[in-house]
C-alpha cells in the first residue's frame, strides 16, 4: 500500500494542495476510522437494524457499518448518472410495450420464450399504463467497479428494492461524528433521498392519501419501511389499514372515518399484493387493490409485473433494449453474459463452465449462485445435466475482477469485494440519487455481499466539482 | 398526519401503557430491592399489592426473575419487551429520535442483565423513559398522537395506583389528569367508567378493587 490515503480518497479528488495530502488525507481518513464506533453506536441507538430468520426463528441484526467511505469523483459519477438514467428509461419503456403492444417481441429483439416463461411476467397486467407512465418508479441498479476501471452492471431491480434507508441515515451520523471532514471534502448532500421520493410518490399519485404498504415487522427491511415512512411524512400501513370499496382504495381510521388513498409505495412482493388477483393464501395484501389499480384509481409504486423486466434472463437483452427503444448505444456495460438457452452460448458455457459464475434466474438476495470454479466434478455433472434440461433457467457471466474496497477489520485494514446499489427515481424524467449503498462481503473468500449472508455497507460518497 | 389507523392508535395506547409500567415497576423494584438488603424476603409483599403471582422460590430468584426474565410475563423485561414492540412499529408517527430512548432503555436492561450493581443500569432505563415521555411531549407535532400515549400512561398509572392502595390525593390526581387528556384524542372508551372513576375517588374509604375493575374497562370498547 503506498499510504493508506490513496485507496481513501485518492490524490486526484483531494482537496488539499497536493504536497499536504498525503498527511490531509491520512488525518481524515484517521478521524472517520477512530469514530467509527460512535457511528456504529449511533445506529444501534436509532435502531438501524434489519431481520434474519434463522432455523426458523426472526432475529433483528445490526447491519455492520464500515468508516471508509466508497468515494466517486465527480466526472466518474456523471457517467453513471447518464448510463443508468438511460437504462431506467429504456426499462420503462420495456414494460409498457411488454404489457401493451409487445413490439420488441414481435421485432424478435427479445425471444417471447423469456417473457412469458419468466415468472415476473404477470398476464394480468396486460394493457395496464399506470398513472404518468412509469412503472419503475423506484430502481435499485446493482454495479461493480472493474479493475479496468470500467463500471459494470450486475442486476436491475425493478420490484421492491431496498437499502437506500441506510446510507441516508448513516451520512447524518457520519456528520455528528465526523464534522470536519464533511467540511474539507467536497461531497454531494445525500439526505435528500425522502424529498426525491416523495415527489415520486406525489407524480404517481392519483388523488388521495400516499401511503407506505409493509408486509409488517418481521420483514427483513421492515426498518426500511417505517423510516421511509417517515421521512416522506406518509402513514405506513399494513394490509388490514386499507380496505377496497367501488374500486376506491380507503384507509380506515380507529374511528370509523376512511380516507382515500391515491398512491401505495408497497413493499410487498407482486405474489402477495391482493388474494383476489394473486396468491389467494395472503394475509398481508389488499383484497382489490389491483383491480383499484387496474382501474386507474390508485397508483403502485413499483407497478406489479416490473419482475420481467428485472428477470436475470433479460438481463442479457437491456443494452439491446437501450438501442431498440431509444436509438442510443448503451453508455453502461452489462458484465459479459451468455444464455444457454442460445445453442452458442450453451457451448460456450460448457467449455469455460470454470471460469463462469452460474445465475438462477429465479433467485434473489445472493442465492442460486454458483462459482464453476468451486464445484466439484460430480457437482459439475449433476449442474450440466441440469443446465441442459432447463436452459432458460441459468445465465452465465464472466468473473469480473472486480476492485475491492478496503474494510477495518478487527483494527487491521484490508481488502473486500464490494458493490454499489444506484437508486434511480423516475417521475417526470429518471432522476439519479447521487449516493448509493455500498455493501461489502466480510468473507475474505466471498464475492457475496448481501446483508442476509453477513454483508456490512459503508456511506458512498459522490463527489461535487 | 390526521388519519390514525385502528393499529397505531392501539399501540400508541399500549406504549403509553407499557413505558408507565416498566418506569413504576422499576421504582417499586429499587424500594424493594433496598428492602431486601436489610430484612431480608421481603418480596412477596411487592407480589402481592401489584396483583401478580409469587412464583419465586427465594429472594435471589426473584431478584433475577422478576426484572430479567422475558418468560415471565410480569417481569420488567417483558413489559419494556412489549414496550419496545409497540414503539418500533411506530416509528413513522413518533419519530426516530423519540423510539431511539426506548431502543436505549432496553439495551440499557440488556446490560443490567450482566450487572452485579443492576439498579445503576435500572436508573438509566428510568431515565430514558422519562427523556422518551419529554420528547414526545416536547416533539411530536400530533396532537393525537402524544395524547393517546399520555392516555395509555395515566390508565396505567391509576391501574398501578389502585393496586398499590396509593393515597386519595394521587388518585385523585390521576384520575383529574386522565379526565382533561382523554377527549382531546380520538380513543374510543366507555363514558359510563369515567365517570364512575370519578365517583369512586370521591368515596371514603376508597374501593380500590372497583378502581382497578373500572379503569380497566375504560378503554376496552
Amino acid at each position: 500500500m503506498q499510504g493508506a490515503f490513496v485507496s481513501f480518497l485518492g490524490q486526484r479528488v483531494s482537496p488539499l494542495p497536493p504536497a499536504e495530502r498525503e498527511k490531509g488525507d491520512s488525518m481524515y481518513e484517521m478521524d472517520l476510522i477512530e469514530r467509527a464506533n460512535s457511528v456504529n453506536e449511533l445506529l444501534a441507538r436509532y435502531g438501524v437494524k434489519f431481520g434474519i430468520y434463522k432455523n426458523g426463528t426472526f432475529k433483528e441484526q445490526l447491519f455492520p457499518f464500515d468508516a471508509i467511505p466508497r468515494v466517486i469523483p465527480a466526472d466518474e459519477f456523471d457517467l453513471l448518472d447518464r448510463g443508468l438514467r438511460q437504462r431506467v428509461k429504456a426499462l420503462n419503456l420495456f414494460l409498457e410495450d411488454i404489457y401493451n403492444e409487445k413490439k420488441i417481441v414481435r421485432d424478435r429483439v427479445v425471444p417471447e420464450e423469456f417473457i412469458y416463461a419468466s415468472s415476473g411476467y404477470l398476464p394480468q397486467c396486460e394493457g395496464i399504463r399506470p398513472s404518468g407512465g412509469v412503472f419503475s418508479h423506484i430502481s435499485g441498479i446493482d454495479l461493480v467497479l472493474g479493475k479496468d476501471g470500467s463500471w459494470y452492471i450486475l442486476e436491475d431491480n425493478l420490484r421492491v428494492p431496498s437499502g437506500a434507508s441506510y446510507p441516508l441515515i448513516v451520512r447524518d451520523l457520519c456528520r455528528r461524528s465526523s464534522p470536519r471532514t464533511f467540511q474539507e471534502f467536497h461531497i454531494e448532500d445525500n439526505r435528500n433521498y425522502a424529498q426525491l421520493l416523495r415527489h415520486t410518490m406525489d407524480y404517481a399519485n392519483v388523488g388521495g392519501l400516499t401511503v407506505v404498504l409493509t408486509p409488517g415487522r418481521y420483514n427483513a427491511a421492515y426498518f426500511e419501511h417505517s423510516y421511509l415512512a417517515e421521512q416522506t411524512h406518509s402513514p405506513l400501513v399494513s394490509g388490514q389499514d386499507l380496505v377496497v370499496e367501488e374500486d376506491g382504495v380507503y384507509l380506515l381510521d380507529y374511528t370509523g372515518k376512511k380516507e382515500r388513498v391515491g398512491a401505495v409505495y408497497r413493499r410487498i412482493s407482486d405474489d402477495f399484493l391482493d388474494p383476489l388477483s394473486f396468491r389467494p393464501e395472503s394475509l398481508i395484501g389488499v383484497p382489490g387493490l389491483f383491480q383499484a389499480y387496474r382501474k386507474g384509481q390508485v397508483a403502485i409504486l413499483n407497478a406489479p409485473g416490473n419482475g420481467v423486466a428485472d428477470d436475470k434472463g433479460i438481463y442479457y437483452f437491456v443494452p439491446k433494449m437501450i438501442q431498440y427503444y431509444l436509438g442510443e448505444q448503451p453508455i453502461l456495460s452489462n458484465a459479459p453474459t451468455y444464455l444457454p438457452f442460445y445453442e452458442e452460448d450453451m457451448k460456450y458455457v460448457l467449455e469455460h463452465l470454470d471460469t463462469l459464475v452460474l445465475k438462477d434466474v429465479a433467485e434473489a438476495g445472493g442465492y442460486g449462485v454458483v462459482f464453476g470454479s468451486k464445484m466439484s466434478a460430480r457437482q459439475k455433472e449433476d449442474f450440466v445435466a441440469l443446465l441442459k434440461a432447463e436452459p432458460r433457467r441459468f445465465i452465465a457471466q464472466e468473473v469480473i475482477d472486480f476492485q475491492d474496497l478496503d474494510i477495518m477489520d478487527n483494527g487491521v485494514r484490508v481488502p473486500r469485494k464490494a458493490d454499489l446499489r444506484v437508486f434511480v427515481l423516475s417521475a417526470e424524467e429518471p432522476v439519479v440519487w447521487k449516493s448509493g449503498l455500498t455493501r461489502f462481503s466480510r468473507n475474505p473468500d466471498s464475492f457475496i455481499v448481501n446483508s442476509s449472508q453477513g454483508g456490512g455497507f459503508k456511506d458512498t460518497w459522490v463527489l461535487s466539482r | 398526519m390526521g388519519i390514525k389507523s385502528i393499529e397505531v392508535t392501539d399501540r400508541l395506547y399500549w406504549l403509553g401503557r407499557y413505558s408507565e409500567r416498566v418506569y413504576t415497576s422499576l421504582r417499586l423494584f429499587a424500594k424493594s430491592y433496598d428492602d431486601m438488603l436489610d430484612k431480608g424476603d421481603t418480596y412477596g409483599e411487592l407480589c402481592r399489592s401489584l396483583e401478580i403471582p409469587n412464583i419465586y422460590p427465594t429472594a435471589q430468584n426473584f431478584l433475577r426473575r422478576y426484572p430479567f426474565d422475558e418468560s415471565d410475563p410480569n417481569s420488567i423485561a417483558s413489559n419494556l419487551r412489549r414496550a419496545y414492540d409497540n414503539a418500533v412499529e411506530l416509528r413513522q408517527e413518533i419519530g426516530t429520535e423519540e423510539l431511539s430512548y426506548i431502543q436505549l432503555a432496553v439495551y440499557e436492561m440488556n446490560r443490567a442483565r450482566l450487572s452485579d450493581a443492576p439498579m445503576l443500569e435500572f436508573q438509566k432505563i428510568a431515565d430514558n423513559i422519562l427523556a422518551f415521555w419529554g420528547i414526545i411531549d416536547d416533539q411530536v407535532e400530533d396532537e393525537n398522537t402524544r395524547n393517546i400515549i399520555k392516555v395509555g400512561k395515566r390508565v396505567e398509572r391509576i391501574d398501578l395506583f389502585g393496586r398499590l392502595h396509593a393515597s386519595q390525593v394521587d388518585l385523585h390526581r390521576e384520575i383529574r389528569r386522565l379526565q382533561g387528556r382523554i377527549d382531546r384524542c380520538t380513543i374510543r372508551y366507555d363514558r359510563a367508567c369515567l365517570a364512575e372513576l370519578g365517583r369512586l375517588v370521591e368515596a371514603e374509604p376508597l374501593d380500590y378493587s372497583a378502581i382497578v375493575q373500572t379503569v380497566e374497562r375504560l378503554t376496552a370498547v
